[in-house]
């Protein structure tokens, strides 16, 4: 373990603290961004500079895409909607990445030898465990967007930390894995701000399990 | 490196459709473009190649020129059936993102690399759900789409990852093998909708158009699940591991998928989502493969995916142009559907025999040995005909279909083509013109063609068979590298089912003696980390 390796992880822990606790888009993306961009740095060895590229890249990519759709202004000149954030709290949520992190670092290996850093292990199962509210019970594009974000870093985290610093390839399938995925959630939160005033908002559950009008005419035409 | 182009072609097309969605007419070019260049360039992929990047690397097969080659026509007809119908707006763009991450998921010989490119995969399904009602509600559908993708992504990411490496050193008890690949089995049964994993899947049927719903549920999960037998037969097959509780929930999963979605197709009402519960109950047969664990079922499960990935869409195609000729999906108003439109008749019953089958068919005794392979004695002969069970849902849509119709019943349209004289000076207009009169034929159409392809599928045509019997990707080929020679495994040694990457383990997983265990080691899977059962080429 070397203290760079133990910063880098606190920093992907505390981002991911802020992206499960704040209420502002904007917040929750920046932070989002530094533990991205942080994760493939919880390694050791590092990864080769082209891995590590792949990763900068979309990290960097796959935030800027659910930038684009948070730092859109409304008519009314209003910055975005805000999203859920945490209902117990940033100290809570702190305590919660505090315990999974002592109970990742410790659970290191999982039975067997480990080839990469326990606080790989740490870090990915302090994030899993801040992920799994927001994608429970999160009510919102952004919240559970950014949550399931945050939940498949952990398993990149939990999997470095197991298997050692993945390959280059594996390093461009994972950025390209993440740029689509926000790619995704990005899109998928656009077409609700701009659905009504409910900003990132689900649906009311009566609208979703609707059933096809009895003599539907042909649908949306081009 | 001959999967190149179709990568290429794949991923720009998906890009620059899904970017320009807002005009929907160059969108829909780019997609419909981009599907043909996707299956010229499929069909030029050549088996055996392969090529190394960083210590890790993608090698074709046969079994992946016939998935793409299948893919990219299906998503082409899809497309076209989806625009005729007019609610498809982008699928064709989805279709090429799914291709383009199945295609990287199938060449990658290492389970932890295509596991994250069949999650991406899922990524893109989701996207299907923003048209055409779009808005919240699509938004909200998709969002538990991607929810049920990652979920299911992160479990395999952990299970390949625990696996993946050097466990002759095991600590634990060997049973946690049990956990992986109870995992990587749940995240395979999420992936496909499988009951009870299914709450996602329900709205969907009611929020995307049936052209697309084969796309989230069935051609997407099917990579996912092709890496997942490819894992279980490579990693944890071989091992002398009592995972009988565990197989037994994998089991449960499948067989209440196969008997209870049947179930529920059959007291549906709407022609959409018989077309969902279908799906789920042929994935249910999938599971019963990953619930085998035996080399035996690699062949037969995977001639099952291809059948059953294709007569889905076949079947969705038929509800697609269905309702484009009546006007309606719900059975109660399609009374006598198939005597005022016989040829929607005919296309259904190919649909059911390329789907449900008869003795002789590549696809039916495909079915036949993974059940035998998963469940011994009378149970296996009571689930098999649970299999055959979808005969009760096509009965009843096909007995609808020759009832008399009611008073009210929904008018339809002429499957007759109109085309009128070409008009040489204005022959843009006529081309809307005759497209926009020929909808309803041009959806008929697709949807005969997708079932001719699906009976043919079901066949085992176009060496679906052998090409399913092959070995999964792996680097002992000829190969092209972009790195100076790395620390592959080397050939004979006992790597897992894919050569590690650069200071990684590479031996096989393996358990320490317990008292409690057989003290043999487990045996290595085969030296390219294929499934002991698979045949040599």
């Amino acid at each position: 373990m070397t203290p760079i390796i133990a910063i880098v992880a606190l920093a992907v822990v505390g981002g991911s603290v802020v992206v499960v606790s704040s209420r502002d888009p904007r917040t929750v993306l920046l932070a989002l961004a530094v533990a991205l961009v942080a994760t493939p740095l919880v390694a050791d060895p590092l990864a080769t500079p082209l891995g590590l590229a792949a990763r900068l890249v979309g990290a960097i990519l796959a935030t800027y895409l659910l930038w684009v759709v948070a730092r859109h202004r409304g008519d009314r000149g209003v910055l975005t909607s805000p999203t859920g954030g945490s209902r117990i709290g940033w100290p809570a949520e702190i305590l919660l990445a505090a315990g999974a992190f002592v109970v990742g670092y410790a659970a290191h290996g999982l039975g067997a030898p480990a080839d990469g850093p326990p606080l790989a292990s740490a870090a990915g199962f302090a994030v899993a465990a801040l992920a799994v509210a927001p994608v429970v019970t999160g009510q919102d594009v952004i919240r559970v967007g950014t949550g399931l974000l945050l939940l498949i870093n952990a398993a990149l985290l939990v999997r470095t930390g197991l298997g050692g610093t993945p390959g280059d390839l594996e390093q461009l399938v994972t950025a390209a894995m993440l740029i689509v995925l926000a790619g995704a959630v990005a899109a998928l939160a656009a077409s609700a701000r701009a659905d009504g005033s409910g900003g990132y908002a689900y649906a009311d559950p009566a609208r979703v399990r609707v059933r096809r009008e009895p003599d539907a005419h042909p649908r949306e035409q081009l | 490196m001959s999967l190149l182009p179709f990568e290429l072609v794949t991923t720009v097309g998906a890009v620059l459709a899904l970017l320009l969605r807002s005009n929907a007419r160059v969108a829909t070019a780019i997609a419909v473009g981009g599907l043909f260049a996707a299956a010229v360039t499929a069909l030029a992929i050549s088996p055996g190649q392969s090529v190394v990047i960083g210590g890790a690397g993608i090698a074709t097969t046969e079994y992946l020129r016939l998935f793409l080659v299948l893919g990219a026509t299906v998503g082409l007809l899809l497309a076209v059936v989806g625009q005729a119908v007019g609610s498809a707006r982008d699928a064709a763009a989805v279709t090429l993102g799914v291709l383009a991450t199945s295609a990287l998921a199938l060449s990658l010989p290492d389970a932890r690399i295509a596991v994250l490119a069949a999650t991406a995969g899922g990524g893109f399904g989701a996207l299907v759900t923003l048209a055409p009602t779009g808005g919240r509600v699509g938004a909200t559908v998709g969002t538990r789409v991607l929810r049920a993708t990652v979920v299911a992504g992160t479990m395999a990411v952990a299970a390949t990852a625990w696996i993946g490496r050097d466990l002759t050193d095991l600590a634990a008890q060997p049973v946690v093998f049990g956990l992986a690949y109870l995992a990587f089995a749940l995240a395979v049964a999420i992936r496909f909708g499988a009951i009870p994993l299914h709450t996602w899947a329900a709205p969907l049927t009611d929020n995307v158009p049936e052209t697309a719903l084969p796309l989230v549920t069935a051609w997407a999960p099917a990579a996912f699940a092709i890496v997942a037998l490819a894992w279980a037969d490579a990693s944890i097959a071989p091992l002398l591991v009592d995972l009988d509780a565990v197989r037994f929930v994998v089991l449960a999963i499948a067989i209440s998928s196969i008997v209870l979605a049947s179930v529920a197709a059959l007291i549906q009402d709407d022609i959409e989502h018989i077309v969902g519960y279908a799906i789920i109950g042929d994935a249910g047969v999938i599971l019963l493969a990953i619930a085998a664990l035996d080399p035996a079922a690699w062949a037969p499960a995977r001639t099952w995916i291809l059948a059953f990935v294709v007569a889905r869409s076949a079947f969705a195609a038929w509800a697609a142009a269905t309702r484009s000729v009546f006007f309606t999906g719900r059975l109660t108003d399609l009374r006598g559907w198939a005597i005022r439109s016989p040829a929607l008749g005919v296309i259904l019953g190919v649909v059911v025999v390329a789907s449900v089958g008869v003795p002789g068919l590549a696809a039916f005794d495909a079915r036949g040995t993974i059940v035998a392979l998963a469940i011994d004695g009378p149970l296996g002969a009571l689930v098999l005909l649970g299999a055959l069970s979808p005969l009760l849902y096509y009965g009843r849509v096909l007995l609808v279909g020759v009832g008399r119709p009611a008073g009210g019943a929904a008018s339809a349209r002429s499957l007759r083509p109109v085309v009128s004289p070409v008009d040489l000076t204005d022959l843009r207009s006529w081309l809307t013109r005759t497209w926009s009169d020929n909808l309803a034929v041009t959806a008929t159409g697709g949807a005969a063609l997708l079932a001719i392809l699906a009976l043919a599928v079901s066949f085992g045509a176009f060496g679906a068979s052998s090409a399913a019997a092959g070995l999964p990707p792996t680097l002992d080929v000829s190969r092209e590298s972009f790195a100076p020679e790395d620390p592959q495994a080397p050939v004979g040694s006992d790597a897992p089912s894919a050569p590690p990457a650069d200071g990684e383990a590479g031996e096989a997983p393996s358990a320490p003696p317990s008292d409690d265990e057989p003290s043999e080691a487990p045996p290595a899977p085969s030296p390219d980390g294929s499934p002991s059962g698979a045949p040599s080429p």
